[in-house]
């Protein structure tokens, strides 16, 4: 439900006014609204300077950016947010960025030498036995080209060309990488060397360089400088990598408590250009819970003294469409908060619908899923789910609304007989309301008139809604519709000898009578808006058609064992079965319970527009508050 | 000669509607991908628009059935 706020106001001298933010901060109830001038306070918000903010958000930065670049997850900070000196803090959050964007940078470019020193070292892996060996000619000259991937061409083109340009005083070598590239070794005597080099030139085959600051241009000569320079590399960025997880030890708990504090104070900041201050008097306008103003009008008067006062200022709550809306439900309906929020949030004043989702959803999956052991199996999942997840609100919410739904299906699952699909039969199980195989008709009226019941409810909730928030009229024509809806289901089934025959005439009479009294109240709109609504009941015969389908498929699984030749493999196809359509089971009722709710349900009183309550309070690490 | 035109019948109710719900969900399909991508806060909403149009094919469903009922009554 909506929780009733009311609209405070709190004023006092000036100069309190740093200490009374500080504790409504505290407190946590209080939600700021710009004060509107008065005559009893001169004009200006408080604000506070632009360049304290501006310096606020600097150092957030820093330390935001300090906290990305640490190794490591947050800490829990379990107690109270200990307050950090700001200036010192802020220099010293400063020093740390420079450094380990120095530390990140140096990094990055130990790594991408590694890489290239790496590929040389593979390139020389691949020739090693061949440059052990004493040179064919003393004055041996070596040129190193790598080719990509799928160049065997070019190595048969280098073989054929080079002899005819070097003749005797070359040989060509090529070894394939592990990276798929072609490594070739050209060795040539150093009388041919020029014509090898261009050759190599003129076929476009760059040669490899050595790789610079090692001190050796050629290849083959600063391969002993290579293999030092890779375990110095190893070295650094082991020593690299300790530092950073040395600052993040040493400072990591300081940089958490530092980030919450600047936070807090980017928020008091926020809250202070919503306050109205003369030279003595300042105003802060707000709305909180109804239940909470007295214990905070208490709380100030203990800490702050009576120079302090909270008044309560407003008229009907209902109709201020400006308050903000805050759910509160009890536990049992909490995690189908979850679907209400997946929409814009409930005008205040209006109808929450979660406690109606957190009894018609689960019913409508367990329906539409409607058996023993499916039920068992979504309960045994969604337990693992809580268990394994718990730390996250929204996986045991999730997970809860699966014990919700299981227990309905497990509940239906013995109205209907089914274990498995068909199994339960095997097992002994009879249906104790009706069996889904054989009473489709029944089961369709069945949906059919829950589909009835659950608009009907939303209409009542809409005239509920319109009647709170003074829409005389509309209320009274959502009533007559309510009406109507329930002649026509009198008269159907008059009709149909399910009730006494002579129901229908009067039935018939009534509707023809409300018919044109709707027209009034509503316009000519109102008969699309009818007409749409007994489209909204039919639309819940999906419940019997997916229940149905979902039924088949088991009968088909179960059916599995004695068809094929073998036992083993029948069985194993059969849990296969079972399997997809236990996944089709999750899936596809739970998308069509949602938009039974949210189309058919909701569209009949569902309004939407209302600003979410966000109270002035301390900043938390999962919060995304308005100062960020 | 009278199931074959009640089979065909109950088939006919699910096919077509089945290929409607097909045509409409591969329009809406990827125009919801599309919004996806600038705006992923949108993903419940989209989720319920491409299972809309399966009203079409469940109530197919639903006259396949009552059409069968009534072949066999």
């Amino acid at each position: 439900m909506i929780i009733r706020m009311a609209r405070v106001r709190v004023a006092g001298p000036s100069a309190q006014l740093d200490a009374v933010l500080r504790l409504l901060q505290e407190i946590g109830d209080l939600h700021l609204i710009a004060s509107a001038p008065s005559q009893a306070v001169t004009a200006r918000p408080a604000g506070v300077s632009p360049r304290w903010v501006r310096h606020l958000r600097r150092v957030l930065d820093d330390v935001d950016a300090v906290l990305v670049a640490l190794p490591g997850t947050a800490t829990r900070e379990t107690s109270p947010v200990r307050r950090v000196p700001l200036p010192p803090a802020a220099r010293r959050v400063h020093r740390l960025r420079r450094e380990l964007t120095s530390l990140a940078r140096t990094r990055a470019a130990l790594a991408e030498e590694q890489t290239l020193l790496t590929q040389y070292r593979a390139f020389f892996d691949a020739f090693e036995p061949l440059l052990q060996r004493a040179p064919r000619w003393p004055d041996a000259r070596a040129s190193f080209v790598l080719l990509r991937a799928g160049a065997g061409a070019s190595v048969t083109e280098l073989e054929r060309s080079l002899p005819a340009v070097a003749g005797s005083k070359v040989e060509l070598h090529a070894r394939p990488l592990p990276s798929g590239e072609i490594a070739v070794l050209v060795l040539a005597a150093g009388s041919a060397a020029a014509q090898v080099e261009a050759l190599l030139s003129t076929a476009q085959l760059e040669e490899l360089p050595a790789p610079r600051g090692l001190g050796e241009t050629n290849l083959l000569r600063a391969m002993p400088a290579l293999q030092a320079r890779l375990a110095q590399i190893d070295a650094q960025l082991v020593a690299n990598e300790a530092r950073r997880a040395d600052i993040a030890a040493e400072t990591r708990p300081e940089l958490e408590a530092l980030q919450a504090q600047v936070h807090d104070q980017l928020l008091l900041a926020d809250a202070q250009a919503q306050v109205r201050t003369g030279e003595l008097l300042f105003v802060i306008d707000g709305w909180m819970p109804d239940p909470a103003v007295a214990p905070l009008r208490a709380r100030i008067a203990r800490e702050l003294g009576s120079d302090i006062v909270v008044a309560k200022v407003g008229t009907e709550p209902w109709t201020r469409a400006d308050a903000p809306v805050a759910l509160a439900n009890p536990r049992l309906f909490r995690p189908f908060e979850l679907i209400t929020r997946a929409f814009p949030l409930p005008r205040y004043g209006s109808i929450d619908p979660t406690p109606f989702v957190a009894v018609f959803f689960p019913m409508f999956f367990g329906l539409m899923l409607g058996d023993v052991g499916y039920g068992l199996l979504l309960a045994g999942i969604a337990a693992a789910v809580r268990w394994r997840w718990r730390a996250s609100a929204t996986m045991r919410a999730v997970a809860e609304m699966g014990l919700g739904c299981a227990l309905f299906a497990i509940v239906f699952g013995v109205l209907f007989g089914e274990f498995f699909g068909t199994l339960g039969t095997a097992l002994g199980m009879r249906p104790l309301a009706f069996g889904r195989e054989n009473a489709l008709a029944p089961f369709l009226m069945f949906t059919i008139a829950l589909g009835a019941v659950h608009v009907v409810l939303g209409l009542v909730l809409a005239v509920i809604g319109a009647w709170r928030q003074g829409h005389r009229r509309q209320a009274v024509g959502r009533g007559l519709t309510i009406a109507m809806i329930v002649l026509s289901a009198l008269a159907l089934l008059a009709a149909f000898k399910v009730l006494p025959a002579r129901l229908f005439t009067p039935a018939a009479i009534a509707l023809l009578i409300a018919f044109p009294i709707l027209v009034a109240l509503e316009g000519i709109i109102a008969v699309v808006e009818l007409m749409s609504a007994f489209g909204h009941i039919l639309s819940y015969a999906r419940i019997m058609a997916l229940g149905t389908a979902s039924l088949m498929l088991a009968i088909i699984a179960n059916r599995m064992v004695g068809a094929l030749g073998s036992v083993l493999v029948g069985v194993l196809f059969a849990l296969l079965f079972h399997l997809v359509n236990f996944a089709i089971g999750l899936f596809s009722p739970t998308i069509h319970a949602l938009r039974l709710h949210y189309v058919e349900f909701f569209g009949e009183f569902y309004s939407p527009g209302g600003a979410a309550y966000r109270p002035l309070t301390h900043w938390r690490a999962t919060s995304r508050s308005a100062s960020t | 000669m009278e199931l074959i035109w009640i089979v065909f019948a109950s088939a006919a109710a699910v096919a077509i509607t089945g290929l409607a719900t097909a045509w409409a969900q591969g329009r809406i399909g990827p125009a919801v991908a599309a919004s996806l991508a600038e705006k992923p806060e949108l993903a419940t909403t989209a989720i319920i628009l491409v299972a809309i149009p399966e009203t079409m094919v469940i109530l197919g469903f639903v006259v396949a059935v009552m059409i069968l009922l009534r072949g066999a009554g």
